[in-house]
C-alpha cells in the first residue's frame, strides 16, 4: 500500500536538545530516577518490575512453545514409546543421536536397545521432534546439562526417559499443530 | 600511548615522530564483534586502518552443502544471531523460489511479524552496544531490557529466543496460539516505553552527540561502490529498502515509512535505526490486525511434511514423512538468488541445485561483510576515538560476516 | 556428487532469442563473448567469456541504461567432474533501476585465473579475497590477494568439492602442541 520515504529529523532534534548540558543532565537524572522509583515501588508491593531473575532460586516463565532438551516419552507401562525407526537420527543436523534397534516379544516389537543423545552437541533445534512419526521424542523444558566430564554429557536411554504425564504441557502444544 | 600529539604541535616542537601501529581487537572491550583492526596512528589521527575478519568462520556453506535443505535452518539462525528470524525467512524464501511454491497467507503474515520483531531486536542491540561503548551504560541496560521484550515475542512463536529455527520450506514449524496477539501488544508497549527512555537519555546528551555527529562520513557513491546496503546506505540518503523497492511476502500490503538521512554520519545512522524500530512495531501491529485465518503450512507433499495427525493414522502420509525426512524435498535443477532486507542490509541466499535433496551450493550474501569492508575509508583520516562509534554503527555481526 | 547436470540445460533453447531487453543489449554489445544467456525463476543470467569480463562489467556499470552500480556478491561454484570445473558468479544490482543480473564465468580446472573486477567495483576486494580463500580462484590484478577467513598456513581451499568436510588441519600459533610453541612452554 503506502510506503513513504521520510527524512530523519535532525534540526528538530538539535532544537529540542538545546545548547545547555544542564538540561541534558536533568533529563538523564529524571529518567533514571523514574526507573529507580518504579522498580522500588514494584519491590515494595511485591510485583517486581525488574527484568533480572534470581536463578537458580527462581526460574523464568517458559512459554508453551519452549524448546529445551529432547527427551524420550515413557509410557505408563514404563517402556519407551520409541520404535527405533531412526528418523530423528537422520533428521538431526549435528548427528548427536545414535540408536541401536532391537526386537522384543511385546505388542510393539521394535525398541531402541541403545538411545544416546550427545547433549554437548545437541543444539535444541527440534527437528527430531518434527521428524518423529510416533510422538516418542519431544522437547522438554529442561535445559541444565552441566557436567564435570565430557562423557557425562552423553545421555543414555535411562537418563532420557520422562513419564508421559510430566510432558503433558508439551504434548498438548505439539498436538495443536496436528491438523491443518 | 605516550602524550597526546596532534599534527600541529608536532610541527611546533619539531619532534621527529614515527607513526604508531596499534591493534584494536579481536576482543576489545570497546568493540562488539570479533574483529581486529590494525591501525596506523599519527598521534590520535588514523592514517591507515586495516580490518581483519574471520575469527568466527564456521564453514556455513560447507555445512549446508553436506546436509539436506531443511537441515540448514538451524545454521541460518547462527548467521546474524541478533535477528535470527530474518535469516530463516530469507533462506526459506530462496528455497521456495527454487521449488516455485508460495506459502499460505497466514504464514506470510506471521513471517513478517517474525522478521520485524527480529529487526527490533537487532537495532536495539546495535544502538545499545553503541551507547555502552560510548560510555552510556544505563542506556545500554534499557536497550537490552527492551530487546528482551522483543525476544519474548520470538520466544512465544518458536520456543527459543536466539536459536529460533522457526521457518520451514513451505510453512512454519508451528502456528501461534490465540493468546499471541495480546502478548505482542504488551511486549511492544514495553519496547516503546524503554526505547523512548533510551532515546531521551542519549539524543539530548551533548557528549553522545559530539561523538556521533560528523563522524564516519562516506559519500553515498562510495558506499554504493563498496556494496554497502541497509541502514548505512539509507542514512546517506539512498532510500534502498528491499521491503519498499522489491516487496516480498506481504510488505506491499502494509503501511510503513522508510527513514533516510542526509549527511550519512553516525548520528544519521543512529536516527534511522531509531525510526526503523518504530516502523517495525507498526508493521507487527498491522500484521496481527490483518492476520487471516487458515493453515500456515503448504499442503504439498513435495516440500512440506504432512500434518502430524495424519502421519499417525495413514500409510501414505507415513511414507511421505519417511521420504521427506530421509531424502529431503528435491527441487528442480537450477539456481536462484533471493534477497531479503536484513537488519544490516541485503541478506541474500544463492542456491544451486543439482536435483538432489542436498543444496549443491548454498551461499549467504551477508550485509555485514560488505559493510565492514567500507570501515577503512570511513575511519581513515579521522580520530582514533571516532573508530568506535563508526564501528558500532556498522554493526558488524561476527556470525554473519564470517559465516 | 559426480553426476552434476549442466545448470543451463533447460535454457539452451531460449538462449538463441533472449526475450529480455537487457540480455539482448548485452549480446549485441559483446557479441561472441556472451556464451549464453538464460532466465530461471526470474533471475537473469549471462554466461560470459573470461576475456571480456572487465569490458562487460565496465559497460554494465557505466551505461546509463544499465547502471549496475552495486556489486552484491562474488562467489564461485565447483562443479567437480564437469568441464569447465569452476564458475565464478557475480550478482549485480542497480540502485536506480532496481534491476538484478547474474554473471557467470566458467573456468577450467588447470587455469583458475580471472581478471579482478576491483577496478570497476572497489567493493569486490574482500569478496574476491573470500573466493580465493575458499575456492582458490586467482583474481589477476587484485591489489592484495590473500586469505581472508583462514590463516596463511592453511592448506587447500575448503569449499572445493574434493576437500573433505571432516578434514582437520594442524593447529598453529601459541596454542599449538608442536614446534616453537612447545619450546616456549617448556622454557617457562
Amino acid at each position: 500500500m503506502a510506503v513513504r520515504v521520510v527524512k530523519v529529523d535532525r534540526e528538530g532534534l538539535a532544537k529540542a536538545a538545546g545548547p545547555l548540558s544542564a538540561r541534558a543532565i536533568a533529563t538523564g537524572l529524571s529518567i533514571t530516577a523514574r526507573h529507580f522509583f518504579r522498580n522500588l515501588w514494584g519491590w515494595i508491593v511485591g510485583k517486581p518490575t525488574i527484568a533480572t531473575v534470581m536463578y537458580p532460586e527462581e526460574d523464568v516463565v517458559k512459554p508453551p512453545a519452549f524448546r529445551g532438551m529432547p527427551v524420550l516419552v515413557e509410557m505408563d507401562n514404563g517402556k519407551e514409546r520409541c520404535v527405533a525407526c531412526g528418523l530423528c537420527e537422520w533428521a538431526c543436523p549435528v548427528d548427536c543421536i545414535s540408536i541401536t534397534p532391537d526386537e522384543t516379544e511385546d505388542a510393539i516389537e521394535r525398541y531402541p536397545q541403545v538411545f544416546d543423545i550427545d547433549m554437548g552437541r545437541c543444539m535444541y533445534c527440534g527437528l527430531c521432534e518434527e521428524a518423529c512419526p510416533e510422538e516418542a521424542i519431544v522437547m522438554s523444558d529442561r535445559v541444565e546439562i552441566a557436567a564435570f566430564s565430557r562423557a557425562a554429557t552423553l545421555w543414555h536411554k535411562d537418563d532420557l526417559l520422562v513419564p508421559v504425564d510430566r510432558l503433558a504441557r508439551r504434548l498438548e502444544y505439539v498436538r495443536r499443530g496436528y491438523e491443518r | 600511548m605516550a602524550e597526546q600529539q596532534t599534527e600541529e604541535n608536532v610541527h611546533e616542537l619539531d619532534i621527529d615522530v614515527e607513526p604508531l601501529d596499534m591493534k584494536l581487537g579481536p576482543s576489545h572491550p570497546a568493540t562488539h564483534g570479533t574483529v581486529r583492526m590494525n591501525l596506523r596512528l599519527d598521534g590520535e589521527t588514523v592514517l591507515n586502518a586495516e580490518v581483519e575478519v574471520g575469527y568466527l568462520h564456521r564453514g556455513f556453506e560447507k555445512e549446508c552443502e553436506s546436509g539436506l535443505y531443511y537441515q540448514a535452518f538451524p545454521y541460518t539462525d547462527r548467521l546474524n544471531y541478533v535477528s535470527p528470524m530474518i535469516n530463516n525467512v530469507g533462506y526459506a524464501l530462496a528455497c521456495e523460489k527454487l521449488f516455485d511454491v508460495e506459502v499460505p497467507e497466514r504464514c506470510q503474515y506471521l513471517r513478517v511479524v517474525a522478521s520485524e520483531a527480529s529487526r527490533i531486536a537487532d537495532h536495539l542491540t546495535c544502538m545499545g552496544a553503541c551507547a555502552l561503548e560510548l560510555g552510556a551504560f544505563t542506556a545500554f541496560l534499557y536497550a537490552v531490557e527492551a530487546r528482551e521484550s522483543a525476544w519474548d515475542i520470538l520466544d512465544a512463536m518458536c520456543g527459543a529466543r536466539v536459536t529460533c529455527n522457526y521457518v520451514r520450506i513451505g510453512g512454519l514449524s508451528s502456528d501461534v496460539g490465540p493468546e499471541f496477539a495480546a502478548l505482542v501488544d504488551e511486549k511492544l508497549a514495553d519496547v516503546a516505553r524503554l526505547h523512548k527512555d533510551f532515546e531521551d537519555l542519549l539524543l539530548a546528551n551533548p557528549i553522545f552527540r559530539d561523538r556521533m555527529e560528523g563522524t564516519g562520513v562516506l559519500p553515498k557513491e562510495d558506499l554504493i561502490a563498496f556494496g554497502v546496503t541497509g541502514p548505512l546506505l539509507r542514512a546517506a540518503g539512498v532510500p534502498l529498502d528491499l521491503r519498499r523497492v522489491s516487496p516480498y511476502l506481504v510488505y506491499d500490503r502494509l503501511d510503513f515509512d522508510v527513514p533516510v538521512g542526509e549527511s550519512g554520519d553516525n548520528m544519521d545512522r543512529f536516527l534511522v535505526r531509531c525510526e526503523e524500530i518504530r516502523q517495525s512495531a507498526r508493521l507487527v501491529k498491522q500484521c496481527l490486525a490483518d492476520l487471516p485465518e487458515g493453515p500456515v503450512d503448504l499442503d504439498d507433499p513435495r516440500v512440506r511434511l504432512p500434518a502430524k495427525g495424519e502421519v499417525f493414522g495413514r500409510m501414505e502420509q507415513l511414507i511421505s514423512q519417511f521420504k521427506l525426512v530421509t531424502e529431503g524435498p528435491r527441487p528442480p535443477v537450477g539456481e536462484v538468488y533471493q534477497a531479503v532486507e536484513g537488519g544490516n542490509g541485503e541478506l541474500g541466499f544463492y542456491l544451486v541445485s543439482d536435483g538432489t535433496g542436498k543444496p549443491y551450493k548454498c551461499r549467504a550474501r551477508s550485509p555485514s561483510f560488505s559493510n565492514t569492508q567500507a570501515m577503512s575509508p570511513m575511519v581513515e583520516g579521522g580520530m582514533l576515538a571516532d573508530v568506535i562509534p563508526t564501528f558500532d554503527m556498522i554493526n558488524m555481526i561476527g556470525g554473519e560476516c564470517d559465516r | 556428487m559426480s553426476d552434476v547436470e549442466e545448470p543451463t540445460v533447460e535454457s539452451g533453447a531460449e538462449s538463441e532469442t533472449p526475450e529480455d531487453p537487457l540480455l539482448r543489449r548485452l549480446r549485441e554489445k559483446l557479441g561472441e563473448a556472451v556464451v549464453s544467456t538464460h532466465e530461471f525463476r526470474g533471475d537473469r543470467t549471462a554466461i560470459l567469456d573470461r576475456g571480456s569480463l572487465l569490458e562487460a562489467c565496465t559497460w554494465l556499470r557505466d551505461d546509463p541504461e544499465n547502471a549496475f552500480d552495486l556489486l552484491m556478491d562474488v562467489t564461485a561454484v565447483d562443479y567437480l567432474g564437469r568441464k569447465p570445473r569452476f564458475e565464478v558468479v557475480y550478482h549485480l544490482y542497480s540502485v536506480e533501476k532496481n534491476a538484478r543480473l547474474r554473471i557467470k564465468v566458467p573456468l577450467e580446472e588447470d587455469d583458475v585465473k580471472i581478471p579482478s573486477v576491483v577496478p570497476v567495483w572497489i567493493g569486490a576486494n574482500w569478496l574476491e579475497r573470500e573466493t580465493w580463500d575458499l575456492y582458490g580462484i586467482e583474481f589477476e590484478g587484485h591489489p592484495e590477494l590473500k586469505r581472508i577467513y583462514l590463516y596463511e598456513e592453511f592448506e587447500g581451499h575448503p569449499l572445493r568439492k574434493d576437500y573433505p568436510k571432516e578434514q582437520r588441519q594442524p593447529l598453529i600459533g601459541p596454542g599449538a602442541r608442536n614446534g616453537a610453541a612447545t619450546d616456549a612452554e617448556s622454557a617457562e
